[in-house]
């Protein structure tokens, strides 16, 4: 617990020493929050019956995709990868901490820092500029909170997963934009599952990466609730545990290869 | 040659708040403070000299020799090398002079060496007779023959600094600058690479200002040496001067027949003692070692003796801490 | 040496570093296909659901995207490494460049090259044919001619961009977020026709930003959709004159920065 104080803290430090870089981040999160609207806008005024939502709640579903994404997505694949190929995981490994708590701890960190200091500002513009709708009720909003806490272990797992397969190559960028491209597709980030055609939305719904944005949209805007969202929360629950697992694993081998190679 | 009046170089830094309120105010607003790398230098350096360029880190090294190279504008003073004002001429000040950062390479890591000297022979428009000449002068000294076909990702720090040493001499400059080249290298390569910088100078006439830790380098190279502190000279003449005016420090080092008590003889100091042998400090300008001697043979049987003089890196110190020379004695 | 065979020559030793890496080229050049395609998928099943997207039909919309990573295909081969400038500063590589009697601009743009960009072409040289086809499209050698200089201009106006952009290192020490922000507005350019969203932002990439013309206008030209913006039609055929208005203003920029490196000491 004080190891992850101490991680929020420094996240802090770094960030907030680049002031330039707080507005810049407040600034591209509107822009995002922006164009989706503009999208859906566009799109539901061209066919206002083609969705099954109100316009409000698309809009909703499309803001806070983007709004979440920033806050949830803390880069772990880049941070392991760059320590792995500049040689500096030997320090990480070296830490009398084991590595996949260190990294969580780091990664959580600065999602709670992120949101501690822009969600705030983003909620309130999403609120007063782009008609992001509350949740329906308290209940919603404690459920979705957990359900954001479980998508962000998903999301870092994965992460995580990606980042320790970054030793077998130098140049991980393509690989993460193409990861980054299917995450942001099959997690219903900008597009809700139900609106794929059936095969798509097969593929989805099998798929752990839900768990990252629809989930979390889904109980937020009230498409599910009760039993439902408890459900989808259990999903999210095991796919984290079952990831954190295969995280561990890969590691595991990732570490001795490391260690036996000498990196 | 080089010609260095009342420079100044100040750099910017952010002020850095104290505590979580410091931290948020700095997202509205930041402050500078200014930093003096390099205060009011002054020095002159004429054809063919050698300096060593020497000081603790931070001193100011680095950022005056950037200077000199016209990568940065001084704050204010004068600098003229060869002739040419180096950040108003960067261009023709690049001609005339080589420069060897042992930090970082200034090759492309991932070619083979050969392929960034043929870049620096067409940049520099080197004719090909005296480029084959160069080669074949860095084969002979250098040994660049045995891993330029290499790239540099896969040199080790001595052959990299090698390969750097030969980049930045292809185009036979008139003056050469190198700041920290014997970083990490082994001590084979070091006498390589000092031999290497003597010839050049010697043979070719090249000036050289050589920034260093090693005092080795210092003592085997250098025919002046100028000592640089908080970004001002704190001095700069040749090194038996320095020696004289700073290191006028013995050590008697003694050993007895018989284990002895500690004692302090007349103008000298006990410093050290270890089973049997005892250091004694003194200043020759106080006393001599024959007085001494006579002295502490006359209490105790000596068995050996033998007078120290200080090392230069001892004397640097001295100098660094702002000691005078009657400090230097104590 | 002049600064163009300088520059050949220092892209000829970039790509032969690269070629060092060659394990690196078949999964960057797979990621960046699978990239592609599942973007396009996004928008395709946004549009096929709504028949179109304020009059733009899915392979209109299909030809937006591949005239946009046309140009950016020439931008990521030889000039990606422009955004990671501010990595130069902070370790200190920047140097090099000023100490070598030669442009510090060319040392720079010369000393890297990408493989991805290759993808980024390929992509954009099949959804044009698809496109092209598709839309029955029957150009004239104009038609042609101006494609071409779209292109380039949407390199050019990537990358005096992204210099610019990257430049901002020079004073504040990091650019990249500022970067990845400009990449975010250039990507719902790439996306989505211009005229879905409102004044403020059709104006933020017309003049501030203005990688509409990157693949928006010079699309409206080519599809013969000029009518779409009424009287400000000479938009569609303006692009190469707002490169070379980018690539002044970018050169400007670059003088500042120099100064302010070698005043500040990056
Ligand atoms: N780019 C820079 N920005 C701010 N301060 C700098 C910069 N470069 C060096 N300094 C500071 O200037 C002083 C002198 O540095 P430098 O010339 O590198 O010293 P040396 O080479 O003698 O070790 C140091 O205090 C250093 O921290
Ligand atoms: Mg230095």
């Amino acid at each position: 617990m004080k190891l992850f104080w101490s991680f929020t803290r420094q996240a802090f430090h770094n960030t907030v020493v680049y002031r330039v870089e707080f507005w810049i981040r407040l600034v591209s999160i509107l822009l995002a929050m922006y164009s989706i609207r503009a999208v859906w806008q566009t799109l539901y005024t061209q066919r206002p019956d083609a969705f099954g939502l109100t316009l409000g709640q698309m809009v909703t579903y499309g803001v806070l995709g983007m709004a979440l994404h920033a806050f949830i997505d803390t880069g772990s694949e880049w941070y392991i990868a760059t320590q792995v190929r500049t040689g500096a995981i030997d320090t990480d490994l070296l830490k009398p901490i084991d590595f996949h708590v260190h990294m969580l701890a780091r990664n959580l960190g600065e999602m709670l820092f992120g949101m501690g200091v822009m969600a705030l500002p983003t909620y309130a513009i999403g609120y007063f500029v782009f008609g992001l709708q509350l949740p329906p009720d308290a209940g919603a909003a404690g459920l979705f909170a957990l359900s954001v806490l479980l998508g962000f272990l998903v999301q870092f797992h994965l992460g995580f997963l990606l980042g320790s397969v970054a030793f077998a190559t130098l140049d991980i960028r393509s690989i993460a934009w193409a990861y980054f491209a299917v995450i942001s597709f099959f997690s219903g980030q900008m597009v809700p599952l139900w609106m794929f055609p059936d095969g798509l939305r097969a593929v989805a719904e099998i798929l752990p990466l839900q768990a990252v944005y629809y989930i979390p949209m889904s109980i937020y805007i009230g498409t599910y609730s009760g039993t439902a969202a408890w459900s989808a929360l259990g999903f999210q629950a095991l796919w984290a545990l079952i990831l954190a697992g295969v995280a561990r694993l890969a590691w595991h081998q990732v570490h001795r290869r490391l260690t036996v190679q000498g990196g | 040659m080089i010609h260095v009046e009342h420079l100044t170089k100040d750099y910017r830094r952010v002020k850095r708040r104290e505590g979580l309120f410091g931290n948020l105010r700095t997202l509205f607003s930041a402050e500078y403070e200014p930093l003096r790398a390099v205060n009011d230098l002054s020095f002159d350096i004429a054809e063919g000299e050698l300096v060593g360029y020497i000081g603790p880190n931070g001193a100011g090294k680095s950022t005056s020799i950037k200077m000199l190279c016209g990568i940065l504008v001084p704050s204010s003073g004068r600098i003229e090398v060869n002739g040419l004002v180096p950040h108003k001429n960067r261009m023709a000040n690049a001609l005339q002079i080589g420069a060897v950062f042992g930090q970082k390479t200034q090759l492309w890591w991932d070619v083979p060496v050969i392929e960034s000297l043929r870049l620096f022979r067409d940049i520099y428009k080197v004719p090909e007779p005296v480029y084959r000449q160069n080669l074949e002068m860095f084969n002979d000294l250098l040994g660049l023959h045995e891993f330029r076909d290499a790239p540099v990702r896969q040199l080790s720090l001595g052959q990299r600094m090698r390969a750097d040493m030969a980049a930045a001499l292809i185009h036979n400059p008139h003056l050469l600058f190198l700041d920290e080249p014997m970083i990490g290298v082994d001590v084979v390569v070091k006498e390589r690479l000092r031999t290497f910088i003597q010839q050049v100078n010697r043979e070719r006439k090249v000036t050289v200002i050589l920034t260093t830790h090693d005092m080795v380098d210092i003592e085997k190279v250098c025919s002046r040496i100028m000592i640089i502190d908080h970004g001002q000279i704190v001095y700069d003449g040749d090194l038996e001067r320095i020696r004289e005016r700073y290191g006028t420090t013995r050590t008697l080092v003694i050993e007895f027949e018989e284990s002895v008590p500690d004692f302090d003889a007349p103008h000298a100091r006990l410093v050290k003692s270890e089973g049997r042998r005892k250091w004694f400090a003194f200043n020759r300008l106080e006393t001599s070692p024959s007085a001494l001697i006579a002295h502490i043979s006359a209490r105790y049987p000596v068995a050996d003796l033998a007078v120290e003089e200080p090392d230069i890196e001892e004397i640097v110190r001295t100098v660094y801490r702002g000691g005078g020379p009657q400090e230097a004695a104590r | 040496m002049n600064p163009i065979s300088l520059y050949l020559r220092l892209v000829r030793i970039a790509i032969k570093a690269r070629m060092q890496y060659r394990a690196d080229f078949v999964t960057g050049i797979l990621g960046v296909i699978v990239m592609n395609v599942v973007n396009i998928s996004l928008i395709g099943i946004l549009v096929s659901r709504f028949a179109d997207l304020n009059g733009w039909t899915i392979w209109e919309v299909v030809f937006l995207y591949s005239l946009w990573i046309l140009g950016h295909s020439l931008f990521s081969l030889f000039m990606w490494h422009i955004r990671t400038l501010e990595d130069y500063l902070v370790q200190g590589t920047f140097d090099q460049f000023l100490l070598r009697p030669a442009s510090a601009f060319v040392l720079f743009i010369g000393r890297e090259v990408q493989y991805l960009g290759i993808a980024d072409f390929a992509i954009g040289v099949s959804g044009m044919v698809l496109a092209y086809s598709n839309l029955r499209l029957t150009w004239g050698p104009v038609e042609w001619g101006f494609l071409v200089l779209a292109i380039l201009a949407g390199t050019l106006i990537e990358m005096t961009l992204t210099l610019m952009i990257s430049s901002i290192a020079f004073w504040t020490g990091r650019s990249r977020r500022a970067n990845s922000l400009v990449m975010q507005v250039n990507v719902m350019v790439q996306y989505y026709p211009v005229d879905i969203f409102g004044a403020f932002f059709r104006v933020l990439v017309t003049s501030v930003i203005p990688v509409a013309f990157m693949n928006y206008y010079p699309a409206l030209m080519l599809l013969g959709k000029v009518e779409h913006i009424g009287a400000w039609w000479p938009l569609a055929y303006a692009s190469p004159v707002v490169a070379l208005m980018m690539v002044g203003l970018a050169a400007g920029v670059w003088q500042l920065a120099l100064r302010q490196y070698s005043s500040a000491g990056g």
